[in-house]
């Protein structure tokens, strides 16, 4: 025990420095000391020494059964090591602000906790998300440690739980290099880190990335959050979508190799893993999808198309029970033929109604002026644009003492009158809304009368002309 | 209301069109016979596109593609139909074969019919085919909220 805290504070102390630059080290100091004294924790419970008692523990604690199940009786340093990942699992339910991942949940955290090195059982800890973030951030720091020459499950699980710090740090290296070298492991974490200065946390399932055996620390464990942009994410993608369990590769050198061999292994690994989260914002591999930079980029395109197609769903009135993609398709089709209908009918309109050409800039583009419009869109759905009916509205030398008169009108009077007198146009062309129609003709007999009402030549309002204008008609 | 947005923009230009089409037309106090008002009706459609695709310059497919149609119609109709044709052709080739592989992904009829509406939409896969039919609905329900209230005020005078 006391050569394990040593251990870890020598650990500890190594990483925190070189590798604080590249971290959100905010909080790296504190964090670093706080996982030390985490690992130097009295309370921690050395009677664990067996596998089934912990087994049984791990099991107690953990609340999702596949998550049970993944804890294998093959051997501690197994189960170690996918207790470790589980720890990974902590730093996302740790940042819950950044990401979405489903699978983080206390009991995982609880687990994690359980699977310190040497089987002690962390009884204690309570499923701090802020200490298990910061737990994975400092056991991040293990790829830069000289841990060629441990064997030990401490130095399994200091391997392991880097892929696990998957904190909401966008800095995070969750690469693990196994290197047995040290400088391999660095020079592997560096490039990891490298690589993904400005990845999203990956998921649960990098810290699942399990080796088989501890002494060999070759293989090197692939960076697994993904890259900001696609070709690095691709690459990426690849190696960590493969989950290979590391094997033992027998070449560390290049990360892309490693990678590889460390993907086969860890895909193998996950098939005992729970599903892990699907829903990230970065590009990624899913789990059971294809890997190819094809298929991720296709994958790409395809949340590019829904994302427009829900865009598209506000624009388009009543689409907003419609799902699916070919059924949006028609019905924003429908709905740009009819606006393109509506155009056509309306500049006939307008070039029967010979307009004045006083109108000014505010009187059109004032919000409140008219509300006709509402009325069009299912008016003038299935609507063709004719020229039959255009006399109805067709005053011109009448309309021309008018035109200072219009701002004097009442806004609410004015758009009755419009609304009304242009339903009857609608209807003439229509049948689409028969109820709307007669909703009007109350309001154009009102029309009518007030037209006749207020026959007085002082008064020009437009409802004067209005009124004059069913008269003729 | 915003001096430089689309709506304003569409607006002044809309309106100076109008009334360059209405001092063309002298109006006629009877009733204008149909092929008249069938020839304002051209005009003022034709109008009321360009100024919205003015509007847009040419930040937008289907303004430029709008712009292309509304300059090549008559005058130059020949050869710049065949032009157009062949620019169309080969980039509805690149992209089809560039989504040649998702076949039944896009929907692809409901997308071919998309494409006829949308101005230049032949020549774009289905991802910017939908960002252009964005656009496009929101200039053509702005362009329909100005011709009604034209409409509405050259009406009730």
């Amino acid at each position: 025990m006391e050569k394990d805290e040593a251990f870890m504070a020598e650990v500890l102390n190594r990483t925190a420095a070189p590798r604080q630059p590249s971290w959100n080290t905010g909080g790296l100091n504190s964090a670093t000391e706080q996982v030390g004294n985490w690992f130097l924790n009295p309370n921690w419970d050395n009677s664990m020494d067996q596998s089934d008692p912990f087994e049984s523990a791990l099991s107690s604690m953990v609340s999702s059964p596949a998550a049970a199940s993944n804890v294998p009786v093959s051997g501690e340093n197994v189960m170690m090591r996918e207790l470790i990942g589980k720890l990974g699992n902590i730093c996302n339910s740790g940042d819950a602000s950044c990401y979405s991942t489903p699978l983080n949940s206390p009991p995982r955290l609880n687990l994690s906790m359980v699977s310190l090195p040497n089987q002690t059982t962390l009884a204690p800890f309570s499923a701090d998300p802020g200490f298990a973030d910061r737990a994975a951030r400092l056991s991040c720091f293990s790829t830069g440690g000289n841990f060629g020459g441990l064997n030990d499950p401490l130095m399994d699980s200091f391997k392991l739980s880097p892929m696990a710090g998957n904190s909401g740090s966008d800095k995070k290296n969750t690469g693990v290099s196994r290197s047995s070298s040290p400088e391999n492991a660095e020079s592997g974490v560096s490039k990891e880190e490298s690589s993904v200065s400005q990845q999203i946390p990956s998921r649960n399932d990098a810290g699942t990335r399990k080796r088989k055996s501890i002494p060999r620390g070759k293989a090197k464990e692939t960076p697994s959050p993904a890259a900001a942009d696609d070709k690095v994410a691709s690459e990426n993608d690849e190696s960590n979508s493969k989950r290979s369990k590391r094997d033992g590769a027998p070449a560390g050198n290049g990360n892309a190799k490693a990678a590889n061999d460390g993907d086969e292994k860890q895909s193998k690994e996950n098939s005992k893993l729970p599903e892990p989260p699907k829903d990230y914002i970065h590009v990624r591999a899913r789990r059971g999808q294809a890997t190819d930079s094809h298929s991720l980029a296709e994958r790409v395109r395809r949340e590019k198309i829904s994302e427009r197609m829900k865009f598209l769903q506000d624009l388009v009135p009543g689409c907003n029970k419609v799902i699916g993609k070919a059924v949006m398709l028609d019905e924003i089709i429908n709905y740009v033929q009819s606006l393109q209908r509506q155009v056509e009918f309306l500049s006939m309109k307008l070039a029967t109604v010979n307009p004045r050409m006083d109108v000014n800039m505010e009187a059109l583009l004032s919000k409140d002026m008219f509300q006709s419009r509402g009325l069009l869109p299912q008016g003038i759905y299935s609507m063709d644009s004719s020229a039959q009916a255009f006399p109805f509205g067709y005053q011109p030398q009448q309309g021309q003492p008018l035109n200072n008169v219009i701002p004097n009108i009442t806004e609410t009077q004015f758009s009755m009158k419009t609304q009304g007198f242009q339903l009857p146009l609608i209807n003439g062309f229509t049948d689409a809304n028969p109820q709307v129609g007669s909703v009007w003709e109350d309001d154009l007999q009102s029309i009518v009368q007030m037209g006749f009402g207020q026959n007085q030549p002082q008064s020009y309002q437009g409802s004067i002309t209005t009124g004059q204008v069913k008269i003729e008609l | 209301m915003n001096p430089s947005s689309l709506k304003s923009r569409f607006t002044t230009r809309f309106l100076r069109a109008l009334t360059k089409i209405n001092a063309h037309k002298p109006i006629s106090s009877s009733s204008p016979g149909p092929g008249e008002i069938f020839q304002r009706y051209r005009r003022i459609k034709v109008a009321a596109d360009k100024s919205m695709a003015y509007s847009v310059r040419s930040r937008r497919t289907w303004s430029r593609a709008t712009l292309w149609r509304l300059r090549t119609r008559s005058p130059r109709s020949r050869l710049a139909t065949h032009a157009r044709r062949s620019w169309v052709k080969t980039r509805s080739t690149r992209a089809a074969s560039h989504g040649k592989e998702k076949k039944e992904d896009g929907g692809t009829v409901e997308a071919e019919e998309l494409r006829e509406l949308v101005p230049g939409g032949e020549a774009m896969d289905l991802c910017n085919l939908l960002d252009e039919t964005a656009h496009y609905i929101k200039c053509l329900t702005t362009q329909l909220d100005i011709l009604d209230r034209q409409e509405c005020t050259s009406r009730e005078l």
